[in-house]
């Protein structure tokens, strides 16, 4: 007859293997896409100082500009927070089967 | 027998503890592909809006106030739809008048009347990211038909 320190032992070891599974994934996903943000804003300040020291941007477009990216950098920062919400509906949802999937296989 | 009770009982307030959790997260609306289709479709004209920039506002004011008020359509869509005051927010940072994204962008071409080359290119790519937040939010959202 299985115990219930069965049942919590084999639910422990499929959790450490979900989360083992799942969370480093969307860490490497969340970390390529803010460095690839930062990156590209490096490059776009650069060409921005070119344009406005060759006259191509006066300064109020300069200032318009950075102002610009500041808002898409609230844009991107929504997008990650409401893509984080649907990883973790995912996440909890596994869970809720690695739970249902444990029990069945300690006491069934 | 009272000790496999006990264990149900442990086991099924795991599952409504759990059940309760994944309720509480869901605060993302489903995938729409009708919103997508319509950030497609705005982001390509406003794109394509913004490079007559470098002229006169007068001569495309009617399409500016066309393409305004399809954006605001658009916003009412996200704003009406259940679960989705995130994208709401984009679409509200977007078109606002008083930042500098797309409605921004409109009220100065606007002022000024004709804006510089390099202005309305760089500025366009910024407005094309910003499109893509939106589009990349719509499209990782999950499919109604995966909750069946």
């Amino acid at each position: 007859m299985p115990t219930f320190n069965d049942f919590l032992s084999t639910l422990k070891d499929n959790l450490m293997i979900f989360a083992k599974e799942n969370l480093e994934e969307h860490k490497d996903d969340l970390l390529k896409d803010g460095n690839a943000f930062v990156r590209k804003a490096k490059k776009d300040l650069e060409r921005w100082t070119e344009g406005l020291a060759a006259g191509a941007l006066s300064k109020a477009d300069f200032e318009f500009l950075l102002k610009g990216k500041k808002d898409l950098a609230e844009m991107e920062a929504l997008k990650q927070l409401g893509l984080s919400r649907i990883r973790i509906n995912k996440i909890t949802d596994g869970i809720l089967g690695v739970v249902i999937g444990s029990a069945f296989k300690t006491f069934l | 027998m009272n000790y496999i009770k006990v264990n149900l009982i442990i086991i099924v307030r795991s599952i409504l503890f759990f059940t309760l959790l994944i309720t509480s997260c869901s605060t993302v609306s489903v995938y729409s592909p009708e919103a997508y289709k319509q950030a497609v479709d705005l982001k390509i004209e406003s794109l394509d809006l913004m490079s007559y920039a470098t002229a006169s506002y007068e001569d495309y004011q009617e399409e500016v106030e066309f393409l305004k008020t399809e954006l605001k359509k658009a916003y009412e869509f996200a704003r009406g739809r259940p679960n989705n005051e995130i994208s709401t927010q984009q679409w509200e940072i977007l078109i606002d008048e008083d930042r500098n994204l797309l409605g921004g962008f409109f009220k100065r071409w606007q002022d000024e009347n004709i804006l510089s080359q390099m202005f309305v290119d760089e500025m366009q790519m910024i407005v094309s990211d910003a499109f893509d937040t939106i589009i990349g939010l719509e499209s990782g959202k999950i499919d109604p038909s995966e909750l069946k």
